[in-house]
């Protein structure tokens, strides 16, 4: 069962190629990736979810499809805002050249990520008073409310879909899916009973 | 000054400490990271920050939770960033920015590293496919989480439907989809006086 899972992990890999690059280029793409995605991130930043899959398993190869499932789940299950998967995924981006280089990704990815929105967010902080009553501040709050409710599905599809999953996982995704909208259990405890039914073998990639 | 109690949000300047620098601001906002680890960071950050340090009163702390959820980026971060502009600008904000980010992405790091040398063990790869598959629930909870909001208004479901089949199924990337969809969403919810009539 296990081979198998690591076949499909070399499968995936072996679909995307990437363009090679030198160590500096690598950390100039994964910035002006993440750049422009900063002033994106509607709803939180976990719109960005599906974009991300697209940028680092499709579009650049830095990840298989199984890495980018787990990343998104350590980002979920590490403490501080779920966010910072960015870093894991710029790590993972220059993974080939050695930790380090994974270190310095994640420092480039996450600022990259990070300082447009603040920027934005500086300016909307210091300037709220004139923003408040301003027709274009009630249309973009009520006109972007639809649209993160849409993308928000799709990301959810996305990454249910990420992982290729057996029937097995599937039911534990809807199950975790129903508690986290009934009940107010931390998801931590999903993932830890969900994580002891991979390692006795039930639920499969 | 008393410690926090009921008294503790002042409606007057008065009842406010000085306001922070960016010493206390950095610190200040790695106190509300370190108390978040198990969840409910808005929560401690309201406690921390008006509550116990009476840096601002609950309305302007109100206010910026409005803003950090109406502009692009985390919630919570901007939230930080929000605190820290209000009292220092710039500088500010990137301070409370690190303030809230040093310890969790420093074990975030630290996880990625230990993560990238073992994830190819069977045992490990094993255990992460469970964990993945109860993450994708947390993934599928978030539209619905929200859906509710909008049981009342067909147009918006329409909009979110019709987003939702674009880039789940003709995979349309997420900034073209944008730039399209929220000048049409805005121009629809820009407020008129003749919609308000109807309502």
């Amino acid at each position: 069962m296990t081979g198998m899972g690591l076949d499909t992990l070399a499968a995936t890999a072996a679909q995307c190629t990437p363009v090679s690059l030198s160590d500096l280029g690598r950390l100039a793409q994964v910035i002006w990736t993440f750049l422009p995605l900063s002033l994106f991130s509607l709803g939180g930043g976990n719109t960005l979810l599906a974009e991300y899959h697209h940028i680092s398993v499709e579009e650049f190869c830095w990840l298989t499809n199984a890495q980018f499932a787990d990343l998104y789940a350590l980002a979920e299950a590490a403490p501080g805002p779920s966010s910072m998967i960015v870093g894991l995924l710029a790590m993972g981006a220059a993974w080939k050249e050695g930790p380090l280089w994974g270190l310095v990704s994640a420092f480039g990815g996450e600022l990259a990520i990070l300082l447009p929105s603040t920027l934005l967010m500086v300016l909307a902080s210091l300037s709220w008073n004139r923003l408040k009553d301003s027709p274009w501040r009630v249309a973009f709050q009520k006109g972007l409310g639809p649209i993160t409710l849409g993308i928000l599905f799709a990301v959810g599809l996305k990454i249910l879909t990420t992982a290729n999953h057996g029937p097995l996982a599937y039911l534990t995704s809807i199950a975790v899916c129903v508690l986290m909208l009934r009940t107010r259990i931390s998801p931590l405890w999903f993932m830890a009973v969900a994580g002891l039914l991979g390692g006795v073998g039930l639920i499969n990639r | 000054m008393p410690p926090a109690s009921e008294a503790s949000r002042p409606s007057s300047p008065d009842g406010l400490a000085q306001a922070p620098g960016l010493r206390d601001l950095f610190i200040g906002m790695q106190e509300v990271a370190l108390s978040s680890f198990g969840g409910g960071l808005s929560a401690w950050s309201q406690r921390i920050v008006v509550e116990q340090r009476r840096w601002m009163t609950n309305e302007d702390f109100l206010t910026g939770l409005t803003v950090a959820r109406l502009f692009p980026g985390p919630n919570q971060i901007n939230m930080a960033v929000y605190i820290g502009a209000s009292f220092r600008g710039l500088p500010g904000a990137l301070v409370a920015l690190a303030g809230m980010l040093l310890v969790p992405f420093s074990l975030l790091m630290a996880l990625g590293l230990v993560y990238f040398q073992i994830h190819r063990i069977p045992q490990v790869d094993r255990v992460l496919a469970g964990v993945v598959a109860a993450a994708a629930g947390m993934a599928l909870s978030m539209g619905f989480k929200i859906l509710d909001t909008y049981r009342r208004d067909p147009v918006a479901l329409v909009l979110a439907a019709g987003i939702f089949v674009a880039m789940a199924f003709f995979h349309v990337r997420l900034i073209p989809l944008v730039l399209v969809t929220a000048p049409l969403a805005m121009a629809w919810y820009w407020p008129r006086a003749s919609q308000q009539e109807l309502r």
